[in-house]
């Protein structure tokens, strides 16, 4: 399972005053605490919503910048605008990447889709299309199709696309941690080779105990086949969920990971 | 890499328990980088006396496992794992041990007897001993008394090895024992008895040649 870890996000406070105020110390601490906790990719998301496009075009630079050279972990550009995307791709210039995401909707599609097979990026798309999160099984796998028809068109192995299969809270529809569930499973069966990435948390949105709900449900999703999580990679509780799911699912050759986190 | 460089780094990966490059390791950051398969392939390549991979590489190795387990350091995945890699490299080295003229150290029948499925142990002691140059004949588990000597005598086999993992099904070997002597070939071949419930005084009683903790004290026994 690849962790991708999700403390660099302007949405939290403390981490748009670091971005606004250009404060590169902690944003390295932010990136290799995450690294030394074992994430994969270091998601970085830059939209303090009170720039214009220029301002987070700038913003994604200096913080690829801050970071490249110091960390050798990849970075996973986490963006709705392709031109943060892009700016954030160039700056990288060549490294190995991510793109977090494309939507299924048409004009995403065309203008995140090309970058991620110009750049050789890993890439992360929406199982979301212009009529919205279905919420049936049925309803999101149309935008999947899309998503597969977008990579093929433009020569992205599936084996570099993560879909995301969406997470709704179960608050408000007690059916969304199944049909998340059996979307993973629908993807890995129509899609082969195609991988599976998502965020979790929003399941247990408007819950009490949503740490227990998020732990269950990530233990269900490794079993359904999840390749990758959107995580913050310090949280042991979590991080140790992932080796014990996925030694019982039989995804951790002789244990070999489970019994080093024991060791360690 | 030189000959010496590359017998070390079979066995260094035989320990780590790794058959194929993609494989991670009993340590972290390995994968990617050359294991047993792609390892000893090179060294067959390299017309390195296959001889000398099995007694360098795999043999000591595979003692340095069971010391490592002795000490509880590795745990029954990690020492599965580099068993594994000695079945995989013994799988490469046969044809060239044949061809080498490199006579197996005698045939060595094992097996689970009757009325007990478990096999854990005995398949790791069957590698093992693969590993160590024994021609080993694994008729499995829940296998009878008639089979096991009838094995014995049409493979003119030197060893016999016999596993039980319960107190219910360990008498058997008791039963083997006497059909062996009734077949008047119980001097013809050396019986070792092992499994959880077994032990020095039930192998003297039952009149086998020894009693076998594990795998490694398998080994140790088999040397003398």
């Amino acid at each position: 399972m690849i962790i991708i870890g999700e403390k660099i996000n302007a949405t939290l406070d403390a981490v748009k005053t670091i971005i606004l105020n250009r404060d590169t110390k902690s944003l390295l601490d932010l990136t290799q605490k995450q690294t030394a906790a074992g994430a994969d990719y270091i998601d970085v998301n830059i939209g303090t919503g009170v720039g214009s496009q220029a301002d987070e075009i700038r913003s994604i630079k200096w913080a690829i910048e801050s970071i490249q050279g110091h960390v050798a972990t990849p970075l996973c550009i986490d963006s709705a605008d392709p031109k943060v995307i892009a700016a954030g791709l160039e700056t990288l210039n060549g490294k190995p990447s991510m793109i977090n995401s494309a939507k299924a909707e048409k004009h995403s599609l065309e203008a995140v889709v090309p970058l991620a097979a110009q750049h050789d990026s890993l890439l992360i798309a929406l199982a979301m299309d212009e009529d919205g999160i279905a919420n049936t099984v049925d309803g999101r796998l149309p935008s999947c199709e899309k998503i597969c028809n977008a990579c093929q068109k433009y020569g992205i192995p599936f084996e570099n696309l993560y879909i995301d299969p969406l997470v709704m809270p179960i608050s408000t529809d007690i059916n969304s941690g199944l049909v998340t569930l059996e979307t993973i499973f629908a993807i890995k069966k129509s899609f082969p080779g195609a991988k599976t990435v998502t965020g979790l948390s929003n399941v247990s949105y408007g819950l009490p105990q949503r740490r227990r709900l998020n732990i269950a449900f990530l233990h269900m999703c490794i079993f359904a086949g999840l390749d990758a999580a959107i995580v913050d990679p310090l949280d042991q509780e979590l991080t140790a969920a992932i080796k014990t799911a996925e030694v019982l699912a039989g995804k951790d050759r002789y244990c070999r990971r489970y019994m080093r986190a024991y060791r360690t | 890499m030189n000959t010496s460089e590359l017998l070390e780094k079979i066995a260094f990966n035989v320990i780590q328990g790794r058959v194929e490059a993609e494989d991670d390791g009993f340590d972290p950051g390995l994968e990617g980088r050359p294991a047993v398969t792609e390892l000893v392939t090179e060294a067959l390549n390299q017309n390195i006396d296959p001889k000398k991979i099995l007694m360098e590489s795999l043999t000591e190795s595979m003692e340095t496992v069971g010391e490592k387990f002795e000490k509880k350091e590795y745990l029954i995945p990690d020492m599965l794992a580099s068993a594994e890699c000695v079945g995989v490299a013994m799988d490469l080295l046969a044809p060239h041990l044949i061809k080498a003229g490199v006579e197996s150290k005698g045939k060595f029948v094992i097996a689970t007897v009757k009325g007990d499925l478990h096999d854990i142990g005995k398949n790791i002691v069957a590698i093992m001993l693969k590993g160590a140059g024994y021609q080993v004949i694994d008729l499995g588990t829940d296998v009878s008394v008639d089979r096991i000597t009838t094995t014995v005598k049409e493979k003119q086999a030197s060893f016999l090895g016999l596993s039980a993992l319960l107190t219910t099904t360990m008498r058997v070997m008791g039963e083997v024992v006497q059909k062996l002597k009734e077949e008047g070939i119980r001097d013809r071949v050396k019986v070792l008895v092992g499994g959880a419930p077994t032990s020095i005084e039930f192998a003297r009683k039952i009149g086998a040649d020894a009693y076998c903790k594990d795998a490694f004290q398998a080994l140790e026994i088999m040397k003398k």
